[in-house]
């Protein structure tokens, strides 16, 4: 049976259409999947290749399977800042006293879509490969600061929750109202101090070159970490701006059923 | 410059209103899990650490000291924001669970299924019921200061007893080479670690050894002094990072 163009038109008209305030669902659907294809896949290759060539720096194949992901990782790195975050600054609204309600509400959902992506990324980076680290630790003895889980952890995870914090940082200076004429502190302190947990990864790894045993998790040497993830409880007060501001718009606009 | 939630009357909303706000209490929730399973869980690890990976650590005089008391932290300043400012009283219970969920994925795909640790010898201890009691002792009393003081100490003194179905079979006394050893002890011995060195100079040290059977409630009514001054401590920290100030520079 062949499909006509009425058949098409009516289709699209039956098709459910997201509210006005959940356009950006679909990106931010994609954009969990994607994250999540790309950390499956960073584990699966941990699983295939650390045990294999990932246990002495000093190996031919090291360089070939390891040193090489970090190069290619670095790359993807610093595309993705670049594109994003130069994205988000040249697109963004330079007409921001002219904002409707309505408009103002859709930017807040997808201000909070950017920071749930943000946060996906901090589970990965400061939950699984974070504790993973430790369990790699406890069966291979390190002779590199790049070994196979922190080529994943310190040089490509903490980048790029750092990149996706930057990014709702930008949307929110660019494209609200509020976050354009003060700079939020709590969204501030959310985004740099887990920053701070990248910066940390130099104070940890020299504090390695003195101390070789293999190790306490819980030792002072990675507590600099600790702090900086402290700082992600400034999302209660994004939270708190958020629903105020929330609130006053939803007071502006009529009630539609 | 300062947010300020309206004090006005507020009425419910209706239609698209409430299904806006519906919608928006969705993504908060899915933010919300991610963002205390990564951040809770990485401070945890950090600082509880050995203590909560290995059944081995898991001694009489450490560890039901230390992870009470990091293990309020979080819940205290997550409960400052969301009973005090939203009337949910589930914060700790919210970060506890969190932090299981996290700890439980690790412990399977990067301990068990990566580096073939046994899983009996890498589970996480728990916390949700001292959480509930926490939660629950908040909203009944909305007090600070009684939530400091008797949720901080239940936190503390649940969390053995409560551990103990989970942990008690690792302590069954076994005959090893003319050694006394538990079970615990024979898991570490048989899967050695590189942080060995460690574990035998931090866990079970002399003295108390001849308290007997009162190291661990010992340990358990220090944990609960220090968690009365922890839970204070991180409700005011909780209640700092939720500022809702904007700055005209940084």
């Amino acid at each position: 049976m062949a499909t006509t163009s009425e058949d098409i038109i009516s289709t699209q008209e039956n098709a459910p259409s997201l509210p006005w305030y959940l356009i950006d669902l679909p990106k931010y659907l994609k954009g969990f999947g994607v994250l999540t294809v790309i950390y499956v896949s960073l584990r699966l290759y941990q699983g295939a290749f650390a045990v294999a060539h990932g246990l002495d720096s000093t190996e031919p194949a090291f360089e070939q399977y390891w040193m090489r992901l970090f190069y290619i990782e670095l790359a993807v790195i610093a595309a993705v800042a670049s594109g994003f975050w130069g994205y988000l600054w040249t697109t963004r609204d330079r007409t921001l006293d002219q904002l409707e309600p309505k408009e103002e509400i859709r930017r807040y959902f997808t201000l909070t879509m950017w920071i749930s992506i943000y946060t996906f990324a901090v589970y990965w980076a400061g939950s699984y490969f974070a504790e993973q680290d430790n369990s790699w630790h406890q069966v291979a003895i390190r002779d590199t600061p790049f070994t196979a889980n922190h080529i994943i952890e310190f040089y490509f995870n903490f980048p790029l929750y750092v990149i996706l914090g930057g990014c709702a940082w930008l949307y929110a200076r660019t494209r609200l109202p509020l976050y354009a004429k003060g700079i939020s502190l709590p969204l501030t302190l959310a985004v740099f101090g887990p920053f701070m947990i990248l910066v940390s990864v130099g104070f940890n790894e020299w504090g390695h070159t003195f101390w070789f045993r293999e190790e306490f998790f819980a030792a002072p040497i990675h507590w600099g970490f600790v702090i900086g993830v402290w700082f992600a409880l400034g999302v209660g007060g994004i939270l708190l701006q958020g629903v105020t501001r929330l609130i006053e718009l939803l007071d502006k606009i009529e009630d539609a059923e | 410059m300062s947010a300020q939630i309206p004090i006005s009357t507020f009425k419910p909303y209706q239609g698209e209103k409430a299904r806006l706000a519906r919608a928006y209490d969705y993504l908060i929730l899915v933010l919300a899990l991610f963002l205390f399973i990564g951040s809770f869980h990485l401070h945890f690890a950090l600082t509880v650490g050995d203590w909560d990976f290995w059944v081995d650590w898991k001694d009489r005089q450490w560890w039901p000291l230390v992870t009470p008391l990091i293990g309020i932290t979080f819940p205290a300043a997550v409960q400052a924001v969301l009973w005090d400012k939203f009337r949910l009283p589930l914060g700790a219970t919210l970060c506890v669970a969190a932090l299981l969920i996290g700890t439980w994925v690790t412990r399977v795909f990067a301990y068990h299924y990566w580096n073939y640790f046994p899983i009996n010898m890498v589970l996480p201890a728990t916390m949700i019921p001292g959480a509930l009691v926490l939660d629950t002792l908040l909203m009944l009393t909305n007090s600070l200061t009684v939530t400091s003081i008797f949720g901080g100490a239940a936190f503390a003194l649940l969390f053995y007893p409560t551990n103990w179905p989970i942990f008690g079979m690792f302590h069954q006394a076994v005959e090893v080479a003319n050694s006394q050893l538990t079970v615990a002890d024979l898991f570490g011995f048989q899967y050695i670690r590189t942080g060995m060195p460690e574990y035998l100079r931090i866990i079970e040290r002399g003295t108390l050894r001849t308290y007997g059977q009162y190291a661990t409630p010992l340990s358990a009514f220090c944990s609960a002094l220090l968690c009365s001054l922890m839970y204070p401590l991180w409700w005011h920290i909780g209640k700092w990072f939720a500022s809702t100030r904007y700055l005209t520079k940084i």
